[in-house]
This record gives structure tokens, C-alpha cells and sequence, in this order.
């Protein structure tokens, strides 16, 4: 069964990505990619449903030789890169992908029959599963969003011809490959599959085909690539002192010490580092910023970057108190603490969301890189909660963007007025991101409790902690300010846009008060890996099981008050009669303007009222910040690779 | 209601508004914040909002450039309120009642409780103007009760 | 479990009380101290009465909504460290609450709330790290994040935490918003910022962030006592001699700008605090 749904969430949406590109009627087209979510929304739920540990070997299923088929596809997508980078005079382009290409050949052909014989090409367990459920939920859902948002967006654009079913190939064939990265057990696989997520990130930042989008959408590619040259002499190394090319047989055997591929590891945390934008590699995601927000939402946020913290959770037991954990956490929690600093100074609320993802994945690095039982089962927690939340984030600044054509945080003060809805949606989303008890909270609150034996490591991600608490509640605190309205209005939205907001925004409130379930039943079975002495600071975990009780915070009361407090709202909103409105204070000389607020200012001229942010930009922006906080991190990753040696 | 009418008689917080007076009645109301008089042993507080204040304290003639904002702070208190006109300009435009631009009195604009009268009055005086503005104001308050009663 | 919701209900009608007394002594010493009379001992109950009286005036609708979260949480993440709960978790749902307060200042339009709320937020980036580096201190001595653990001590924590302790009673001026760091909501008069983030919440609305605040000072007086636990009379007298600590700096203090209190508490109070945990390696 397993094997079957396996085949079913990689091949289907490739296949389907097939069909946008041959069928180009909109209604059609629409229909499909509704009922592909469904089916891999449902194939996603049945991974859970079936849920253990499982090793698949699909080598006999279908009867033909796939580590072949892999290569060859290999060679293929490599050489569409050099001709990509050819097309674009990207020198840097065509030189990272002939170094990848060159030893892979080299390497394919040597030993490709020691390669063939390797077993089991797929492997399930609860931190595959629930990556397998993120990319299938939070995906479908931005790809059902995207049909809304793709519509208006090419209205907008005034494109004579559409260019959506290439856009919406893409995003399907990035869905299949993203579920191939993390159920594949074959290294080789897994890095077939991470360069192809590399060139869809790349057609999509480029979907606009403006200049921008192009230069950025280089950019991503190359520092992708670069990562791309890291994962394969990972690989080779890894194959050159173990012998084999799977994940399983390298963390499950017990045969091999983990000093001995202490360096390979360093170099797939390397292309982990570059997929997940941690500093000095952060441009690359900033720029991506340019693409649609769908492909913002669904690749530069809920997923296709998850794809690094992957690899590097996926290695954690190897990581956890060794040297070379050590220095993964602190670079992780360098980037956290860095990035949430220059967030508070952006304006641009989707740079915002990139700089807060950074640091979110930062974060999740850090967890792994201490390797303990709470770390690790912080960061996988902190992968899930923060998709969710931030895949709504960008959808919701998407919808907002399309409505007021901008996405200035700025601008977006007294959105409330007109698009009640979707400001309370975001604004839901964004206390997720950063208030108890919601999941993110509880997973950094985990975080806090793991790293305790780390203090440097400790003071980052408490220091970085606060920064996210500034730019974050500034941001809420525009999106909810309204002054008097006497009828709250109905916004117009296109359904697939409204219902996706929907669902997302109880996937969120869901998944956070379920997190003691998730965390029961997909994240401590993960630990049997992990042995006993490396374990390094495990009390609030142990009392996470039983009774919704994580450690001795008792977590349900916190719902029910926040729920009594929801429940008030109906109440005090109908409370309040018009005749009880006052205008702000402003030294009586206020005055209303068309509706909003304004005061008289000299010669009685009738001016509006505004309030800008602080952005603390003599502190925190990225010119002050930005140098010397890639230096740091080139050096710390240098130092990274001189303790895995 | 006691414990409340009887907590407004112990806490007036008050805010001060100037319409241009001589400056000799704002100084005898700050000398009621001073060690001598301190005024907050009778609980009141000098506020600089008026959505915080239950007595307005005017000084100074109102004239037509100023009522606007006067009326505006006087409508940004909440309810319910008392009005104090500290000084002779205040009650009924004192010594610049014939100018051209002056308005006779604060009373022209809104409406006020007590009046306070002197130029300039006794920092006793206005402590005890404020005293009575906010019994009148819990009369006022009974009273309209009843009318609703009956 | 009927103790517990004994308890509860005890922390609940209690912490009030012993917050609106505290801060009814608080301007009688103040008063005192500026060579004045003074209002009565349950004066601030007068004021908290009488503001419950007067009339709800609104600037939009959802003003009350945030007043009610910063109450309601901060007698949540009370009644958790009555209950000896997780540290950590009572310090977020604290923050919780603050930001509860800050969103409603910046809900209304007017720039004087505005700006108040977005010193509040940097009074929080200020104290925020303290406050957790303070529970870091805490689990290295017990090896536990509960408060619990605390009270199961042989030995005063404060023995430990002298340098932490410092950083907390530093922090605790802030969070008590009071002089040198009272510029977010001024409790003075006539300021550049009428009354900053509290300005357009009037009546009932700003009795209840009255309340919220007693249960807030309770709170973080609580915190104080922690680090005297074996000994729980001894901790209240040293929390009750912060506080008049507390007002003694407000009243020889002005005040000071915000960069500087951020400058100040990043290096000293973070830097003690550092230097606290370095020492128990």
C-alpha cells in the first residue's frame, strides 16, 4: 500500500503538470488542478493513515532499472541548466552545473554497479510523512489559491497570451519532486530531485519575464548550484567512506562511526544552508521575492526551502555533540537572531515575510544542529507550524497586494476597512507566528529549553526571540487599526482565494491545538535513532506525552481563555452605539476627512492624520548589518567545514 | 451605585484648558498640584487628556477662535462630567468682556457647573469649586435616575 | 482539584487587592517624598471605581477586545505562577498580554497612542531577553523551568543569581513603566505624548488596564520573590523592599529617551546577565 501511495504522490502531480502543458482551456484546466489537490491531499492523509516505518523498494515493482532512469534524467536536467545558463550568458551558471555534471558522469560510470545494488530507495517515517503532508496540504491549497490569484494577476499584466499553464506545470511538477526529495532514501535521488526543485524555483521566479525577475531568478539559480556542488561531494564522499548512497543505512547501521562522515555532512549542511537562504546566502531568497505570491508562498516559505532544514534535520543524529553541530547550531542561530533584526527594519512586507523565514529556517537549524530529542522535536515541530502560518502570511499579502496594488506595510494601515476578512485573517496568522500558545511559540519555547546547555547558541535565539516580537507586532498593529465603521463591509474575493484563506486559517488554529497529537504521533518516534548519552537536556519533552500537558504548562486553559476571549467579540462589538464614538485626541483640534481622520493644522488647513512605523534603520537595516553579518557567517561556515575534518 | 458616586466625589481627575487668560488664573490652579495645597489628597489628579478627566477647569475668555476647540475637548470627556470656569474672565469675559472678538463666559459654549470667581481666585477656592462641580454632578446624576424611575 | 480552583479563585479576588493597596502606598510614599500629603491608602480603588462608572466612549469598536486580552492574560500567567507552572510559558503569556495592550494603542489612529505603543514595543525588546535570561539562570540552578523546582531549593537562589537579580530589579522599572523609563504611557500630567499608549482608552476601559496592572505588579513582584523561595516571608520583604526601591528611583529620576534605555539594558542588563550564567559554568 505504501509503496502505491508513494508512486501516487510523486508521479501523479508530474503527470498531471504534463496535461496543464497539453490542455490550455482555462475551465479545464481549473478543474484539474481542484481535483489533483483533492487527490493529493488524500494520498498525503493516507501516509498517515498508514503511518510506521517503512523502507520501499520500488527497484522490483515496476520492473525497470530506476537508479538508471534517475541518472539519465540527471544528465538531462544538467544539461538543460548549462543551456539555460548558455541562453542567459550566465557564465557562472554554465561553470556550477559542468561541476556538477562532470563528476557526476565520472562518478555514475565508476561505480554504477555498486550503485545499482543499493536497496531500499524510499524511506517513511514521521519526519518524511510530515513533510510529504505539508508540500501535498499546504500546496494544493496555494495551487487551488493560485487559480484566483493567477487570473486577476494576469488581468493586472495585461498578458495577450496566458501564460498560466506553464505556470501551473511547473508548480505540479515542483509538488512531485519536493515529495520525491523527501520520501527518496537514495542520496542520488534525493539530489536529482533537490535540482529539480532548484530549476522550478528558477522558471517561476522568472514567470513575469521582467528584467528584475530574471537578473533574480539568476541569482537564485546559482547560488542553488552552488549548493547543488556541495550535496553531490557530499555524496561522493560519503559514498567514498561508507560505501553506500542511502540515508537509511547511514544513520540506522550502527556500523559507522559518525566521526567518519563528519566532512560529507559538513557539505550537505552546506547545500542545506544555500536551499534554505541562511546567511551569507540569504540574497537569493530576498530576490525571489519578485514571483508571483503563490510561488513565494509555496516554495520561497512552506516548502521548497524546508527542503534544506530537511537534509540537515535528516542528519541530526549524525550532528548532535559533535564539533560539527555545534557550529551548525550557532550558525543557524546566527542567521535567526541576524535576520530577525533587519526585518524590523523593512518596510516591504513581503521582505518581511522573506527576512522572517530566513530566520525561522535559522532556527530550525540551530534545533538540529544540537541534535538533542527537544531540539530535534522543536525543529520538526517548528517546520510544520511554521509552513502553515507562513504560507497563509504570504497568501493573505497577496490578496491584500492585488486589492490596494501595494504591498507596503505602510499602506496597509486601516486595510481593516476594506478588506475586513482577509486583515483578520492575516492578522490571525501573524499572532500565530508569534504569541503562545499558538505552535511556532511552543516550538521556539521548546527551543529555548533544548538550548539551554548551548549557552552562546541560547543568547542568539533569545536575542533574536525579541526582534521578532518588534517587527511583528507593528505589523499586526497596522493591519487592525480602523477607526469607526458603522458596518463592518463584505469584501469581493474570488472563491478559490476566500476558501483557501479559509482552510488555511483552520489548518493553523488546528494544527496548533493539536500539536500534542502531532508531536505524539509523528515526531517521538523519531528519537529511537538517537542514543542515549547524546542526549542533552531532555526534560520538558518527557513530559509532553499524556494529557495535553507539555512540560508543566498546562496548554488547553490557555485555548479555552483565548476562546471565552473570541467569544466575547460579537459582544463587545454589539455593545457599542455610534453615539459613543469619539474622534482621537488631538488637542481639540480634531476633524474627519472623507471618513478618516484629520486634524486642523496651521490656517486651519484640514490635514490627515498619519503615523509611520519605527524601522529603526539607523540601527538595523541591511546596509549597516548586512556586511559584516555575511562575513560572520562565511567565516562561521568555514570554521564549520575546518571542525568536520 | 454608592460605591461609585461615592469614588467619583473622591476622585476628580481633571483637565486644565486655557482660552487665552492672563496666565494668573492657570497660575493659582498649578499652585493647588504644589506641596501648600496638594490637591491630590482629595484625589484629584491634573490630567493632560480629556477622555481621562471628569472635570473640565476653564480659565481665561473664551473667544471665537478658541471655542471650537473647547467645545471639541469638552465633547472628547466622557460622560459623566462637570465644568469649572475658574476666574472673572471665564465666567463672563472679566475686564475683556467688550472686546470685539470675546465671548461673554465659558457658559456660551458649553455648559458649566460651577463658577469660580475672583481675579484671580484662591487656590482654596478652586479646590473647592472642584469639590462641589463633582457633588453637583452626582445630584445631577440621582436626579435624572429618578425622572427615569418615574 | 478543588484545591487548586480554591487557589485560584483566591489569586484571583486577592491579587487586586494587594495591587491596588501596593500602588495606593506607592503615591503615598511618592507624596511623601515630594513633601506633600498625599491621597488615601485606597485611593487607586476610588479612581478604578469611579472609572468603571463613567461612560464607555470608543474610538473604533475593538478597543475593549485588547483591554480584555491584556487583562485576562495577565491573570492567566498569574494564576500559572500560582500554580508553579513552566517559567518560560508564564513570560510569554506576559508578553502576550503586553502586546495585547500595544495592539490597541496602535488600533486607534492618533499618532500620540501610536507612537506610546511603539515605545511599549521597545520597552518589551529591552526587557524581554532579561526576563528569559532570568528563567535560563533559574533552570541552570534547578534544572527545571518550572517554579516548583524553585521552592524545592535548599539554598536562596539569589546566592546564585546576584547578577541576574540586579538585571531583574533594573528591568523591573521598566516594566512598571515607571521614571527613568516612564515614556510610554507617562504617569505624569502634561507630557509630548498626553498619556501615550493609554490615551484614547478612557472609562471602564482604563479601569480594567488598572486592574491588569495590579495583577502585573503582583506578578513581577512574585518573580522577585522567587529568588528567596526557601524562606517565603523573607522573598515578599525583599520584593516590598524593590518596590519602595522602585519609587525611590522614580522620584530622583527624569526621564530618560527611549535609544538610551535600549543602549543601557542591552549592555548592562543582558551583559550581567551573561556574565551571571558564565559564572555557574
Amino acid at each position: 500500500m505504501e509503496s502505491w501511495l508513494v508512486v501516487v504522490s510523486i508521479l501523479f502531480p508530474i503527470i498531471c503538470s504534463l496535461l496543464f502543458l497539453l490542455l490550455r482551456s482555462p475551465v479545464i484546466r481549473n478543474s484539474i488542478v481542484i481535483a489533483a489537490s483533492a487527490v493529493l491531499i488524500l494520498t498525503s492523509l493516507g501516509f498517515a493513515y498508514f503511518f510506521g516505518q517503512a523502507s520501499i523498494d520500488l527497484h522490483d515493482i515496476l520492473g525497470i532499472e530506476l537508479n538508471e532512469i534517475v541518472a539519465v534524467l540527471d544528465f538531462a536536467l544538467l544539461a538543460y541548466i548549462i543551456y539555460v545558463g548558455i541562453r542567459l550568458h550566465s557564465r557562472i551558471i554554465t561553470i556550477l552545473a559542468l561541476a556538477q555534471l562532470i563528476p557526476l558522469a565520472y562518478f555514475e560510470l565508476t561505480y554504477r554497479e555498486a550503485l545499482q545494488r543499493s536497496g531500499a530507495l524510499f524511506h517513511l517515517d514521521g519526519l518524511s510523512i510530515i513533510m510529504v503532508l505539508i508540500i501535498s496540504i499546504i500546496g494544493s491549497l496555494i495551487a487551488v489559491f493560485s487559480i484566483g490569484y493567477m487570473k486577476k494577476h494576469e488581468e493586472h499584466l495585461k498578458l495577450e497570451k496566458s501564460r498560466q499553464p506553464v505556470f501551473f506545470f511547473v508548480i505540479f511538477l515542483f509538488l512531485g519532486a519536493m515529495n520525491g526529495l523527501v520520501l527518496a532514501d537514495n542520496l542520488l535521488w534525493m539530489f536529482f530531485f533537490w535540482e529539480v526543485t532548484t530549476l522550478c524555483s528558477f522558471l517561476l521566479i522568472a514567470h513575469d519575464k521582467t528584467e528584475e525577475s530574471i537578473k533574480n531568478a539568476k541569482r537564485a539559480l546559482w547560488i542553488n548550484l552552488l549548493g547543488g556542488v556541495g550535496f553531490l561531494a557530499g555524496i561522493i564522499l560519503i559514498f567514498g567512506k561508507t560505501g553506500g548512497v542511502l540515508v537509511s543505512g547511514l544513520l540506522e547501521g550502527n556500523n559507522v562511526p559518525s566521526e567518519l562522515v563528519l566532512l560529507p555532512v559538513a557539505f550537505l549542511c552546506f547545500a542545506a544552508f544555500t536551499k534554505s537562504a541562511q546567511l551569507p546566502f540569504q540574497s537569493w531568497l530576498l530576490g525571489a521575492m519578485v514571483a508571483p505570491t503563490p510561488v513565494s508562498a509555496l516554495l520561497h516559505s512552506s516548502t521548497m526551502v524546508k527542503a534544506g532544514v530537511y537534509l540537515v534535520v535528516r542528519f541530526s543524529p549524525v550532528l548532535a555533540g559533535t564539533h560539527l553541530g555545534f557550529m551548525v547550531a550557532l550558525a543557524g542561530a546566527f542567521t535567526f537572531a541576524v535576520t530577525s533584526a533587519i526585518a524590523i527594519s523593512q518596510s516591504n512586507a513581503k521582505r518581511v515575510l522573506a527576512y522572517s523565514t530566513i530566520a525561522n529556517l535559522g532556527l530550525i537549524i540551530a534545533c538540529a544542529g544540537i541534535g538533542s530529542p527537544v531540539a530535534v522535536g522543536a525543529a520538526i515541530l517548528l517546520i510544520i507550524f511554521h509552513a502553515v502560518s507562513k504560507g497563509l502570511m504570504f497568501l493573505c499579502v497577496g490578496t491584500i497586494e492585488q486589492e490596494i496594488g501595494s504591498r507596503d506595510i505602510e499602506d496597509m494601515d486601516g486595510i481593516m476597512k476594506k478588506m475586513p476578512f482577509t486583515a483578520t485573517v492575516a492578522a490571525i496568522g501573524a499572532i500565530s507566528m508569534l504569541l503562545p500558545p499558538f505552535g511556532v511559540l511552543v516550538s521556539k519555547w521548546l527551543a529555548i529549553e533544548a538550548a539551554v546547555r548551548m549557552p552562546v547558541v541560547l543568547i542568539l535565539i533569545v536575542i533574536g526571540s525579541a526582534f521578532t516580537l518588534v517587527f511583528w507586532t507593528k505589523w499586526i498593529g497596522k493591519l487592525l487599526a480602523v477607526n469607526y465603521i458603522k458596518k463592518i463591509p463584505r469584501e469581493k474575493l474570488h472563491p478559490t482565494v476566500r476558501s483557501t484563506l479559509g482552510i488555511l486559517l483552520v489548518i493553523v488554529l488546528a494544527a496548533s491545538m493539536g500539536i500534542v497529537f502531532l508531536f505524539n504521533f509523528f515526531v517521538s518516534p523519531q528519537f529511537a535513532g538517537i542514543t542515549e548519552e547524546r542526549i542533552m537536556g531532555g526534560r520538558g519533552l518527557l513530559e509532553i506525552a499524556g494529557d495535553g500537558v507539555i512540560g508543566s504548562f498546562a496548554y488547553f486553559p490557555i485555548f479555552i481563555v483565548l476562546g471565552a476571549l473570541a467569544l466575547s467579540i460579537p459582544f463587545i462589538l454589539r455593545k457599542v452605539s455610534p453615539e459613543k464614538v469619539r474622534q482621537p485626541y488631538f488637542c481639540g483640534e480634531n476633524c474627519e476627512i472623507e471618513g478618516n481622520i484629520g486634524f486642523r493644522a496651521e490656517a486651519d488647513t484640514e490635514t490627515p492624520s498619519a503615523f509611520r512605523n519605527y524601522y529603526l534603520r539607523w540601527a538595523f537595516s541591511e546596509e549597516t548589518l548586512g556586511f559584516w553579518a555575511s562575513m560572520i557567517s562565511a567565516i562561521l561556515i568555514i570554521v564549520l567545514f575546518v571542525v568536520s575534518i | 451605585m454608592g460605591i461609585i458616586n461615592k469614588s467619583r466625589v473622591k476622585s476628580p481627575w481633571v483637565v486644565h484648558f486655557d482660552c487665552g487668560s492672563c496666565n494668573a488664573c492657570d497660575i493659582e490652579i498649578l499652585a493647588c498640584l504644589t506641596p501648600i495645597y496638594d490637591v491630590e489628597r482629595f484625589g484629584i489628579v491634573n490630567v493632560g487628556n480629556p477622555k481621562h478627566a471628569d472635570v473640565l477647569v476653564v480659565s481665561g475668555a473664551v473667544n471665537n477662535r478658541n471655542k471650537r476647540v473647547l467645545k471639541n475637548v469638552y465633547d472628547q470627556m466622557p460622560d459623566p462630567k462637570a465644568v469649572v470656569a475658574v476666574g472673572a474672565c471665564a465666567a463672563t469675559g472679566g475686564v475683556f468682556k467688550e472686546c470685539y472678538n470675546v465671548l461673554e463666559g465659558v457658559d456660551k459654549v458649553i455648559p458649566v457647573d460651577v463658577y469660580v470667581p475672583g481675579c484671580c481666585p484662591k487656590p482654596e477656592a478652586i479646590i473647592d469649586g472642584i469639590i462641589k462641580a463633582v457633588e453637583k454632578m452626582n445630584q445631577r446624576i440621582d436626579s435624572e435616575k429618578k425622572e427615569k424611575k418615574e | 482539584m478543588i484545591q487548586t480552583l480554591i487557589i485560584v479563585i483566591l489569586i484571583i479576588i486577592a491579587a487586586p487587592i494587594i495591587g491596588g493597596i501596593l500602588s495606593g502606598i506607592d503615591r503615598i510614599i511618592t507624596a511623601r517624598m515630594q513633601n506633600r500629603v498625599g491621597p488615601p491608602i485606597l485611593q487607586p480603588f476610588y479612581d478604578f471605581f469611579k472609572l468603571i462608572g463613567k461612560e464607555n466612549i470608543i474610538v473604533n469598536r475593538f478597543q475593549m477586545l485588547y483591554v480584555l486580552g491584556y487583562l485576562v492574560l495577565m491573570i492567566t500567567s498569574l494564576v500559572l505562577f500560582v500554580l508553579k507552572q513552566d517559567l518560560l510559558m508564564i513570560i510569554f503569556i506576559m508578553a502576550f498580554g503586553g502586546v495585547s495592550l500595544i495592539l490597541g494603542g496602535l488600533s486607534v489612529q492618533s499618532p500620540y497612542s501610536r507612537i506610546g505603543s511603539h515605545r511599549e514595543i521597545l520597552q518589551m525588546l529591552a526587557y524581554e531577553p532579561v526576563l528569559i535570561f532570568m528563567v535560563v539562570g533559574i533552570y541552570l540552578q534547578t534544572g527545571s523551568f518550572t517554579v516548583q523546582s524553585v521552592f524545592d531549593m535548599n539554598q536562596p537562589l539569589i546566592y546564585s543569581l546576584p547578577l541576574i537579580f540586579i538585571a531583574l530589579l533594573y528591568v523591573l522599572t521598566i516594566k512598571l513603566r515607571k521614571s527613568p523609563f516612564d515614556f510610554s504611557t507617562s504617569h505624569h500630567g502634561h507630557q509630548e505624548l498626553v498619556k501615550g499608549m493609554l490615551t484614547e482608552f478612557s472609562g471602564p476601559q482604563l479601569a480594567l488596564v488598572e486592574l491588569a496592572h495590579w495583577y502585573e505588579l503582583v506578578l513581577i513582584l512574585g518573580f522577585i520573590v522567587l529568588f528567596w523561595a526557601t524562606n517565603i516571608y523573607i522573598g515578599i520583604a525583599i520584593a516590598l523592599a524593590s518596590f519602595v526601591l522602585e519609587m525611590f528611583i522614580d522620584n530622583i529620576s527624569a526621564r530618560m529617551t527611549w535609544k538610551w534605555m535600549i543602549w543601557v539594558t542591552w549592555s548592562l542588563g543582558i551583559g550581567l546577565c551573561i556574565a551571571n550564567i558564565a559564572l555557574l559554568y
